[in-house]
């Protein structure tokens, strides 16, 4: 394992020391423990929203608290869920008044800890509502059961900018419902990354493979086989994605092409080239493309793709101005 | 004793506390046979943090102060187990909210909840060899002791372990369907679950505290 750390056991405290060290200006911690991580810039009378989930996936999750996106990120040890108190005690400082959307990936560990803090909340009156991120097509055939990635972005901003407009609770669930409804994604990755508490890889890939369908966490995926080219896998993914989710022509999508970590942003836009001129083919319209780093596993190698299915009020929600430490919208 | 009230809630769950302790290794080999085998371990920790955590709460309502301790709880026993029966004391603690004491209708109604909560936040159901096997059957013995004429905390918490030591015998010819155990499905033939005997145990120790005042 080579990495620049002070001690296994410190990577997440330590990451967020730095974190808070940097963006003074945008988030601070609560309750003493540097794992309740909130925003600075509190706004009264609005929807908080607040999510959660394990270290190892910077810019997920808490690189979207800041202004017109998230309000509390409750962190966790690598890949571990945050605990119900920490997720309870964000809920405490962020919740402004107008209730609480905790807005989080599909995952047991999480589940079960957001649950036991929404019955928290319920004794001391602080409505909640919950909605998990599930757009990880290859993860499972029934949508119930998909693990949350990258297209979890696509629902922060635009319950994130629903909120920002003062919208009432059960409104902004229902963006980030219809968001989720509309989000999907696919995977695959190069290389596996290392734990730093276990200090070896996660998995093994020969030198010349890749895994189809992987997590981010390292599950395994539909095939591991030899590496294709960028247009093979650009094929291979829309494929699977417009399957699952169809989409008409002439509609119009926001494609996210997403790095795992340690694939260079050339190898991301020659990915993003690829998909762009298949849509085009089928008159899908891009509306807007991201491209970068927004869920990742540390450093494994790799990329995913989302597509989000766009209509007048998505586009709307998606272009209202943000600003967080990960990610700024003028 | 006539009630628990809410100073008095440190003190029943050191009782609880204890006779994890005393059965700690006991859990833990039987936890071996199935799974990890550190639910002795897990059970004297969680428990064991309980009594000074409802101390340092400066909640004042009963029922919060369970709630919120059983929250707390989650955090220092993470593991499935630590989980479920975290749930379990936070529901418990819900459904007394507004209660300034525990008497044997109210001990009745958290033993009927902490089922309620295990059996939400684990997805199981009575026969699935879980803890709930052990809580389930004692809250419906609490129930029906509570409703007798004369019914005292004593007599509602004596019923209460009968059930659950019913209901732990009762595991024996039951098949695992979670974690680790399910796995192991055709060990578990003859075998009490131990995850019920952690229910029997939190019970027996309220029969202790209850019965020693």
């Amino acid at each position: 394992m080579k990495k620049i750390i002070n001690a296994p056991e410190q990577y997440t405290d330590d990451m967020l020391r730095g974190i808070y060290a940097a963006h003074p200006d945008c988030v601070k911690y609560t309750a003493g423990d540097l794992r309740c991580y909130c925003t600075a810039n509190k706004k009264p009378g609005k929807v908080a929203i607040i999510t959660g989930g394990g270290t190892g996936h910077l810019p997920l999750f808490l690189g979207y608290v800041g202004e017109g996106m998230l309000d509390g990120c409750a962190v966790g040890g690598v890949f571990q869920s945050p605990s119900a108190e920490q997720i309870f005690n964000v809920t405490k400082e962020v919740e402004a008044g107008a209730g609480v959307l905790y807005l989080y990936g599909n995952y047991t560990g999480d589940i079960m800890n957001f649950d036991m803090a929404a019955e928290m909340c319920e004794l001391e009156d602080i409505p909640t509502r919950s909605i998990v991120g599930a757009d990880d097509v290859l993860s499972s055939p029934s949508v119930e059961t998909r693990r949350g990635v990258a297209g979890i972005f696509f629902l922060y901003k635009c319950a994130g900018a629903a909120a920002d407009q003062m919208k009432s609770l059960d409104e902004v669930l229902a963006v980030a419902q219809k968001a989720k409804d509309r989000t999907r994604t696919v995977g695959f990755a190069l290389s596996p990354c290392i734990i730093p508490e276990v200090g070896k890889p996660n998995f093994q890939l020969e030198s010349n493979e890749m895994a189809m369908g992987m997590g981010i966490h390292g599950e395994p995926g539909v095939w591991n086989g030899p590496l294709k080219t960028a247009n093979e896998l650009a094929k291979e993914s829309l494929d699977i994605l417009l399957k699952d989710m169809p989409i008409p022509q002439g509609d119009e999508v926001a494609l996210l092409i997403n790095g795992l970590g340690a694939t260079s942003l050339e190898e991301l836009y020659i990915l993003s080239g690829a998909v762009s001129s298949l849509l085009q083919e089928k008159g899908i319209r891009i509306y807007r493309t991201f491209v970068g780093e927004f869920a990742t596993s540390m450093e494994m190698a790799g990329a995913s793709i989302s597509l989000f299915h766009l209509d007048e009020e998505l586009k709307a929600l998606l272009d209202a101005p943000a600003h967080t430490p990960f990610y700024t919208q003028r | 004793m006539q009630e628990i009230t809410i100073d008095m809630l440190p003190q029943l769950f050191e009782s609880v506390a204890a006779v994890m302790e005393e059965h700690s290794e006991r859990l833990c080999e039987m936890d071996a046979q199935m799974g990890d085998g550190d639910l002795g371990l897990t059970m004297k920790k969680g428990f064991g943090a309980l009594p000074d955590l409802l101390r340092e709460s400066d909640e004042p309502d009963l029922g919060k102060r369970i709630a919120k301790a059983g929250l707390k709880m989650s955090s220092v026993v993470p593991s499935t187990m630590g989980t479920l029966m975290a749930s379990g004391l936070m529901a418990a603690g819900k459904s007394l909210t507004g209660k300034t004491a525990i008497g044997p209708e109210e001990l009745a109604q958290f033993l009927a909840a902490f089922a309620e909560g295990i059996q939400k936040r684990g997805k199981c159901q009575p026969g699935d060899r879980t803890v709930l096997d052990a809580i389930a059957p004692a809250a419906q013995a609490a129930d029906s002791a509570a409703k007798q004429p004369g019914a005292s905390l004593s007599s509602v918490a004596q019923a209460a372990l009968q059930g659950a030591a019913q209901g732990v015998e009762a595991t024996r010819n039951m098949t695992p369907k979670f974690g680790k155990a399910a796995v192991f499905a055709s060990r578990a033939q003859e075998m009490v679950d131990q995850g019920a005997v952690v229910g029997q145990l939190m019970i027996l120790g309220f029969v202790n505290y209850i019965s020693n005042q």
